[in-house]
């Protein structure tokens, strides 16, 4: 496509992103993508599927946030690192250099039949493909006594937003020498080194503002992510500090209460000070009610990211069945990529090339210390397989630890760049 | 970085040094590459390289020369270049996927 046919289309998208009006309106047997959800697969496809097709492919983004806040960098927000606003981001530059349809508002249902989304101000917007890409919500039933209506009190901070501020200013303001209680989800959930990074960044707060605090963190897990190099570094940094509780010493958090702050399993009832409670996790409700869900999660085909329920939809991120690959923002973009390819192909022609993988989640125990695992993954005929994988060693130097901090917020800039510029 | 620079130089010197063939080993690769394959291999190096800007640790990759990516790809996939998400995002590269590497990355503008 022509420089000037490119910018004459992306003249026609931001104008009818700026009314909010729909692609029915006159572009004609250009074919239609939309694409649920604004985050790291969401955004991710939109900017592919519209970059890579200059023009040839109309693409609609509905979300419903203005301003997204990642919530990865969200737990360095919570240990002193950033402020909150350098982890917002808009939508501008998707609209204005690629041309996307940025709609913000919620999809409240999909008819897959007459292959169109109802948004929530009754509107509705036609699609030749459909990407999925809602992150979790929250099963607040799985831990008996928890529910949202007690979610600022013990507030799981699990979607980025004012629930990660509201926890902040509750490690800020705990009483000198309390307990803050953390409680882990169960597997699968978004982001698995994400509990062990968010309590070793509340040690490191603790350090800073109330150094005789403790940290109990009761998991429903008898192991978890990185283990021998969070356990490590803990002790290393934050000496009798924090105690971690395994399912099988526990027993199970058999009730919380949010107005005495208490948790009550088979080994004792404890009490806090405050505390961070992360219930289990399931795909983002549009997914649902798009009907590509098998439970609580969503089938795919590992070759495209398709449902594996209608080939005309594609579902991302936290809310697929990815198997092996785990749930991050990485993981989201990276599948992102390998969808616009194939839908790009699906409705253009364009060349499809064989599926690939990869993630690496960073994490942060302390000033300068930051430990990564990561991977490459394959579509196998079943599922996303690995490849290859790394994890950083227990006798890793200091300069490797500090070395892979900068490296984190590089990648920030880099991923944070790849979904909305 | 001078080290890092010294080693692409070493690399690049050395191969070009011990294959008397007139085409290096990394001319070999490029010419094994194609561009639009380049293009949607390398959307797997935007998720942490930078397209525009200056970054400190992560190098903007943009406008590279085409023989000295082949010659640090190789260094990383052999393991000769030390950092485990490199190693393993080449170690599973073979070399026209390099080549069309490249080939894509080296017509990118660079950074202004």
């Amino acid at each position: 496509m022509s420089k000037i046919s490119r910018r004459a289309f992306t003249g026609i998208a931001a104008a009818s992103a700026a009314t909010l009006a729909f692609p029915s309106i006159s572009l004609g047997a250009v074919p239609k993508v939309v694409v649920i959800g604004g985050g790291a697969g969401g955004a991710t496809a939109a900017r592919y599927i519209a970059k890579d097709s200059g023009g040839a492919v109309h693409v609609t983004l509905v979300e419903a946030s203005k301003r997204y806040y990642t919530c990865f960098f969200s737990n360095i927000y919570l240990g002193g690192f950033r402020n909150y606003g350098s982890i917002g981001h808009n939508y501008y530059g998707l609209a204005v250099n690629q041309g996307v349809n940025v709609v913000h508002e919620w999809a409240v249902s999909v008819n897959a039949a007459t292959k169109r989304v109802k948004l929530g101000s009754g509107n509705t917007i036609s699609y030749d493909k459909l990407v999925v890409s809602p992150g979790i919500d929250l099963k607040y039933d799985s831990i008996s006594g928890y529910s949202a209506a007690v979610q600022d009190q013990m507030p799981h901070a699990w979607k980025s937003g004012t629930q990660v501020q509201l926890l902040r200013n509750q490690v800020m303001n705990m009483k000198e020498g309390g307990t803050f209680v953390m409680v882990p989800p169960p597997n699968p959930y978004r982001c698995p080194p994400g509990p062990y990074e968010r309590v070793s960044m509340i040690a490191h707060q603790f350090t800073q503002s109330n150094p005789t605090a403790k940290i109990v963190i009761l998991d429903p897990k008898p192991k978890f992510s990185k283990q021998g190099l969070f356990e490590a570094g803990w002790q290393k940094h934050y000496p009798g500090m924090i105690e971690w509780i395994s399912s099988e010493d526990h027993g199970g958090l058999k009730n919380v209460n949010a107005s005495t702050m208490e948790f009550e399993t088979d080994l004792d009832t404890f009490k806090a000070d405050a505390a961070c409670v992360v219930p289990a996790q399931k795909a983002g409700a549009i997914a649902m009610a798009a009907g590509v869900n098998n439970g609580d999660w969503c089938p795919i085909v590992p070759a495209s990211m398709q449902s594996q329920a209608d080939e005309n939809i594609y579902v991302l991120g936290d809310a697929s069945v990815a198997k092996s690959m785990p749930k991050s923002g990485f993981s989201a973009n990276s599948q992102a990529k390998v969808a616009a390819n194939h839908i790009r192909g699906a409705l253009t022609g364009s060349k499809v090339f064989d599926a690939r993988y990869s993630n690496t989640c960073w994490s942060l125990i302390a000033p300068d210390d930051d430990v990564k695992v990561g991977a490459s993954y394959v579509a196998g005929a079943e599922a996303i397989d690995v490849e290859s994988k790394f994890i950083s060693q227990a006798d890793d130097s200091s300069e490797t630890r500090a070395a892979n901090y900068q490296e984190s917020i590089d990648w920030y800039n880099g991923i944070t760049a790849d979904m909305f510029s | 970085m001078k080290i890092l620079l010294f080693v692409i130089f070493f690399l690049t010197s050395f191969s070009k040094f011990a294959f008397s063939d007139e085409h290096s080993d990394e001319q070999q690769i490029i010419a094994m590459g194609d561009i639009e394959y380049g293009e949607y291999l390398g959307a797997e190096c935007a998720a942490c390289h930078l397209q525009t800007g200056v970054s400190e640790g992560i190098p903007v990759i943009n406008g590279i020369d085409a023989e000295v990516f082949v010659a640090l790809m190789l260094a990383y996939r052999s393991k000769l270049m030390e950092n485990p998400v490199m190693q393993m995002i080449a170690g599973r590269l073979d070399d026209e996927q390099i080549g069309s590497l490249a080939l894509y990355f080296s017509k990118l503008d660079p950074p202004k």
